[in-house]
């Protein structure tokens, strides 16, 4: 019996570098090419703790990385190890390639599937059709500040924390009240990750600027243990969030009371 | 493989069928009049700590700070050596053996049997720490410590009154046929600091504050005598000391008596009424009652309100003290206790003399050492030595820090255990033992009920049932029999406890008999006294209203009551090792009331500091709605928050209880 | 096709079967009917098994790294209530999982079609007794043993009798005539999200997970690190951990969770696979310790409460 017959048996491949990015995120890159697409996700584990869903933070063809804050058991059994185990990719992908420009609002921890998002599209040359939001807490909780001035020149892109402090000279406020100036054409694709609360305010924003509601794509995120479509711990409404998501149209979920929970 | 054996939680002994090839497979067995099937989460997914990596394979002996492995053969000669040694040079009662609730009705009593052939009634456990007060109050009202129904006879029940116990979280399925009953249009009155799932549903709830339990049951009591509502022919027929009893309950005016429990008096006259004429009632309760310096009191108090309704020896009335451990009335029942021998013979007794004959040996007649007491004499330096099976002291006895220091100041501690657990990491010498699906015996569960416990797995390593450690270690120390097999040792449990004469391997499978079980009642009994108490006439007690042994100040304005959640399972040993219970449970918390911490500054999942006049721990607040204000609740299953170092060493002076219930303290941000 | 065997030809049946399976049947045990070993037709019990054997498909507990089985197995006197749950599950799991898979494709399951109505049973809902898809279903009566065969397994019959008779359809007509089917058709538009029904349940629910662990179609595990394994545990919906996550969790009361169980047997796995996620078998209102009736999900009236 070959491991490919098992899907639970992850290959392991070797951490090439760490890097803090904030107080308790951090990312790791390893020795694969990335062949997912922005928005999917892998089952990261370390023998011992367990496995933990994480979306791909590297844009295809680039090297495999992850960017992962450390939370639980598993997040932070990953930190100290050089070998992580890794199953995937699962799941689907942000539908970037099927409309002309694209909004990315990102809040929080919801970057990482975002920063894919902005590597792929500039690596295809779309850069300029790119608009990326990204609202962290706190300058402090800004992840990828290395990178978001060469994005800057490849993309569009605005940065806005809730709470300011002493020396930060940008944008402060949630980054929802960003999404009235954005400059993308109505008829843009709009990407939201986030947390709930934070995705429930960027619909309506978007919704109110008058971006198409059958525009609006979400990356939801729920309790995953399998990746594969049958622990049942990822269900909403009639979909496992492992299998026809993450990315979810908001037309086909709006209906679904736990949407936004 | 099938087996049918009984579940290793509760009190309520639920019997379980495990299946499967790899014996992974866990169902309720559908002919028990237990559970008739039916089984809580425990049971259901709370059996893989048996096959935990952490087992204790191998005996060690810790020599320069180290844990080393050694055969067996070094380890009983060691700890059997050293043992002769101390009693030789300070006496018998220089050692004591602290048995286990959890392990078989063979092996309690082979532990208490060695202590008393070494000479010491330094034998005890953790049914101190649970329903002394139950065997201590009852025996002394009704002449028998033990539930006077069965589960089945709740069936009958036209009320329930359920004081100080959270059934539906510490004996589930007990908890789950209330529910039953209920939905059947019984009454339920359920009087609890606080909100219970029970609560929710009762007919009628009364939160009232802890610690004032007496106030509460003498005002029910007023209530009745003074409407007349007394069973007078069972009184007069059943009972003795009516008049000195009315006499004390006519003060406790439920009007009046608002002041100290907080009871809305309309609702315990309206319970009070229901239980006296909506009969048959039967009350049930738990640690509520028991953990308080007035334990002994509240149990007999509530013998008093069944007595007075005459709600005893009619199937559906009766008393159900429940019992906590899977075999805590089994190991009361033998005796592990340092005031009884096996069949609640007093220490003091002539009755002992029986005992002798049958042992061939003088036996010690002084009461021996209590838990709660033993740590204090062993930081003294009275107690030299303990032998301790299945047990955690380090994490559930009150007043830990005390703990700690008397284990520290022992000259030689033997711990038998299936896991290294805290207080295993103290011991000189580390037995591993076998867990109840990996050994033969019987258990016997709150309702009296003697079950046969089989044998499922083999025990990893070289790990031994307890029954032939104690064995072996008897034979060493007291020149105990080298009995072959539990059932060798049942059979003489049979002739010292009369009430289980009766039963044997053969007729309590695969269902088992509620003892008195005898040549006068082959089946079993299923409810006591129905035509005679053991002591002839019941006895009304006279209790009076006292305060709890601490109350409340400006710095400790709130009062802790610890407790247990429905996830896990005490110390935590076995339920924190399986993973689906712990993933409902991760952590230790604090129960706050929302208002209370509003106006403390505490945010729910905020880490607080809990100080005591005892201790202090660090815990993160959990706030709701469902505890009063005043009151916070803290669960003691989680070693890295020992909610017990807060609680204080003052215990009741009858049957030795420290007070868990009532523990005044401070919140800091 | 349909034959007609008496018991000496299902003994050779049997026979045949064993030759190339490992046999397993359910047999009365201590007062139950469990699913053991078996080398004899005779012993297989026409009763109704104490659980449904799930675990022939998906084990209680086991090891998600170790390699998957490949054993053949045949069972039977599987009821035909637990085995369409199989079929069910199928829809969502089969192809996915590989432990599943394997044992899904190396299992010959041959149930027995009972002869009367259970008590509380309510297969006829859900199509029952008698199955569309099977393997080998056997109805027994006095004639003898009336067999309806899948094409894949016709091969074992080729020297027994044609069936002419109606026993399938009589049996199907009187359960009709004594099981009324309740009126499932529609339920998952009729059901209401924030109908008194769920918190009626969780008033008296005390979370033991019975529910699921004796479903036929509850498919559901945990999945933990142990040592060198990991295991995964047949887990239930109606735990809180079951969606928490560092983040929170999204169903945090019990009536929110015991809402989603129901959701998901009569309208999510309704809307995503078409059929409904439960069998009418009646295990989960058997096991359950406060008697919750799965069936008033279907019957209660959600507009007029």
């Amino acid at each position: 019996m070959t491991t490919s017959m098992n899907e639970y048996i992850p290959r392991f491949l070797d951490v090439k570098r760490k890097v803090q990015e904030t107080g308790d995120t951090y990312t790791i890159v390893l020795d694969e090419v990335s062949k997912a697409e922005p928005g999917q996700f892998f089952m990261l584990s370390v023998p011992g703790a367990g496995e933990a869903p994480i979306s791909v933070a590297s844009g295809t063809g680039r090297e495999l990385e992850f960017t992962i804050r450390s939370v639980g058991k598993v997040t932070s059994a990953i930190r100290e190890r050089d070998r992580i185990g890794v199953r995937g990719p699962y799941g689907n992908a942000w539908p970037y390639d099927k409309y002309e420009n694209v909004l990315a609002i990102a809040g929080g921890i919801g970057i990482p599937p975002v920063r894919s998002l902005i590597e792929r599209m500039i690596d295809k040359g779309r850069g300029e059709q790119l608009e990326v939001l990204y609202g962290a807490r706190t300058p402090e909780d800004i992840v990828y500040s290395s990178l978001i001035d060469s994005w800057s020149s490849n993309i569009r892109m605005r940065l806005t924390v809730d709470r300011g402090n002493t020396t930060w000279k940008g944008n402060v406020g949630f980054v929802t009240s960003l999404i009235g100036k954005s400059e993308s054409p109505r008829n843009s694709a709009v990407f939201i990750i986030g947390p709930p609360l934070m995705m429930k305010n960027a619909v309506a924003e978007a919704l109110k600027s008058g971006f198409r509601e059958d525009r609006i794509f979400l990356s939801l995120e729920r309790r995953m243990e399998c990746g594969i479509g049958v622990c049942g711990h990822c269900n909403i409404g009639h979909y496992y969030v492992c299998e026809s998501g993450p990315i979810f149209p908001y037309s086909s979920v709006k209906q679904e009371p736990e949407l936004f929970l | 493989m099938s087996v049918v054996t009984v579940c290793p939680y509760c009190g309520t002994g639920c019997q379980i069928v495990i299946e499967g090839s790899k014996g992974q497979r866990v169902s309720g067995y559908s002919l028990s009049p237990v559970n008739h099937g039916k089984l809580c989460v425990k049971g259901y997914s709370g059996l893989t700590y048996n096959f935990s990596d952490d087992r204790l394979r191998y005996p060690l002996i810790r020599s320069n700070g180290e844990f080393r492995r050694v055969s067996w053969e070094e380890a009983l000669d060691y700890a059997s050596k050293r043992l002769l040694e101390i009693i030789r040079k300070h006496g018998a009662d220089a050692v004591a053996f602290q048995s286990s609730a959890k392990c078989t009705n063979e092996e309690n009593y082979l532990m208490q049997k060695m202590a008393r052939l070494v000479g010491t009634n330094n034998i005890d456990h953790c049914a101190r720490s649970c329903h002394s007060p139950t065997v201590a109050g009852l025996v002394s009202t009704l002449g028998a410590g033990a539930a006077t129904g069965s589960i089945e006879s709740l069936g009958d029940s036209k009320t329930f009154f359920i004081i100080g116990s959270n059934t539906t979280e510490q004996h589930p399925i007990i908890g789950a046929k209330i529910i039953e009953e209920r939905d059947r249009g019984k009454n339920l009155i359920v009087a609890d600091p606080r909100r219970t799932k029970l609560a929710d549903i009762a007919s009628i709830y009364i939160q009232f504050r802890p610690g004032t339990d007496v106030a509460l049951l003498n005002s029910m009591m007023f209530v009745i005598v003074n409407e007349g509502l007394q069973d007078s022919k069972f009184i007069e027929e059943r009972t003795k000391g009516f008049p000195a009893l009315s006499r004390e309950v006519e003060k406790y005016d439920p009007v009046l008596m608002e002041a100290v429990t907080g009871a809305p008096s309309d609702l315990v006259i309206k319970a009070a009424r229901i239980i006296a004429e909506e009969r048959p009632a039967a009350i049930l309760y738990a640690m509520g009652i028991t953990q308080h310096i007035h334990g002994t009191e509240n149990v007999q108090s509530i013998s008093n309100l069944a007595l007075l309704t005459g709600n005893i020896g009619k199937r559906g009335s009766g008393i159900f003290p429940l019992r906590g451990q899977n075999n805590v009335q089994g190991s009361s029942d033998m005796g592990a206790l340092s005031e009884w021998y096996p069949g609640y013979v007093r220490v003091e007794e002539n009755d002992v003399e029986r005992i002798e004959k049958l042992w061939g040996r003088k036996l010690p007649r002084k009461r021996g050492l209590a838990l709660s007491e033993m740590f204090e004499a062993a930081a003294d330096g009275k107690l030299k030595a303990i032998y301790l099976m299945g047990e955690n002291p380090l994490v559930t006895e009150a007043s830990v820090a005390d703990v700690e220091r008397g284990l520290d100041n022992l000259e030689l501690f033997i711990v038998q255990d299936i896991f290294m657990t805290l207080t295993a990491g103290k011991a000189h010498v580390v037995f591993p033992a076998s867990t109840s699906l990996e050994k033969e015996g019987t258990f016997t569960n709150t309702e009296r009920r003697i079950q046969k416990v089989n044998k499922v797995f083999d025990p990893p390593g070289e790990a031994k049932p307890d029954w032939w450690i104690l064995k072996e270690m008897g034979m060493r120390i007291c020149g105990m029999r080298n009995y072959s097999s539990p059932e060798e040792i049942f059979n003489e449990i049979r002739t010292v406890v009369k009430n289980y004469s009766g039963a044997t391997y053969q007729n309590i499978y695969p269902i088992g008999k509620q003892w008195p079980i005898n040549e006068n009642a082959p089946e079993g009994t299923e409810i006591l006294h129905a035509t005679a108490f053991p002591i002839g006439r019941a006895e009304f007690k006279v209790i009076q209203y006292r305060s709890p042994a601490e109350s409340v100040d400006e710095y400790f304005d709130l009062i802790m009551t610890t407790g247990r959640n429905y996830y896990h399972w005490h110390s935590g040993t076995m339920s924190r090792r399986t993973d689906i219970l712990e993933r409902e449970s991760p952590e230790p918390y604090i129960e706050i009331n929302i208002k209370d911490a509003q106006r403390l500054g505490i945010r729910n999942g905020q880490r607080i500091t809990v100080k005591s006049r005892h201790g202090s721990m660090s815990i993160k607040a959990s706030l709701t709605d469902s505890i009063p204000e005043g009151v916070v609740f803290a669960p003691f299953h989680f070693e890295e928050a020992r909610v017990n170092k807060l609680v204080g060493n003052e215990l009741d002076p009858v049957a030795k209880i420290p007070e868990f219930k009532v523990v005044p303290v401070r919140l800091i941000p | 096709m349909n034959y007609i065997l008496s018991k000496d030809e299902m003994q050779h049946l049997f026979s045949r079967i064993s030759r190339r399976y490992e046999v397993y049947g359910a047999v009365e045990r201590d007062g139950e009917v469990v699913f053991e070993r078996v080398n004899d037709f005779g012993i297989v019990s026409q009763k109704k098994s104490r659980y449904a054997p799930k675990e022939f498909l998906i084990e209680r507990g086991e090891n998600v790294l170790a390699t998957v089985p490949q054993e053949r197995k045949a069972v039977f006197g599987i009821k035909s209530c637990d085995l369409k749950g199989f079929y069910i599950m199928d829809k969502q799991i089969l192809g996915k999982d590989p432990f599943y898979t394997a044992r899904r494709e190396n299992t010959l399951f041959v149930n027995y079609v009972c002869n009367e109505p259970c008590n509380g049973g309510f297969c006829t809902t859900f199509g029952g007794p008698v199955l569309s898809d099977f393997q080998i279903q056997v109805l027994k009566d006095q004639e003898g043993y009336h067999v309806m065969v899948s094409k894949e397994f016709d091969h074992y019959f080729r020297d027994f009798r044609r069936d002419e008779s109606r026993a399938f359809e009589e049996i199907t007509e009187k359960f009709m005539r004594e099981m009324k089917p309740l009126p499932v058709e529609g339920i998952e538009s009729r059901m209401k999200w924030d109908s008194k029904l769920w918190k009626e349940f969780s008033s008296k629910c005390i979370s033991c997970g019975a529910c699921n662990y004796s479903c036929p179609t509850c498919y559901c595990f945990d999945i933990y690190d142990e040592g060198e394994e990991r295991r995964r545990e047949w887990d239930s919906c109606i735990l809180s951990g079951f969606t928490r996550t560092s983040a929170g969790n999204v169903r945090p009361d019990l009536s929110d969770r015991l809402r989603q169980r129901f959701y998901h047997k009569f309208s999510y796995y309704k809307k995503a696979k078409g059929e409904y996620l439960c069998t009418g078998c009646n295990r989960c209102v058997d096991d359950c310790p406060v008697n919750i009736d799965i069936k008033e999900v279907i019957t209660h009236d959600y507009l007029n409460e």
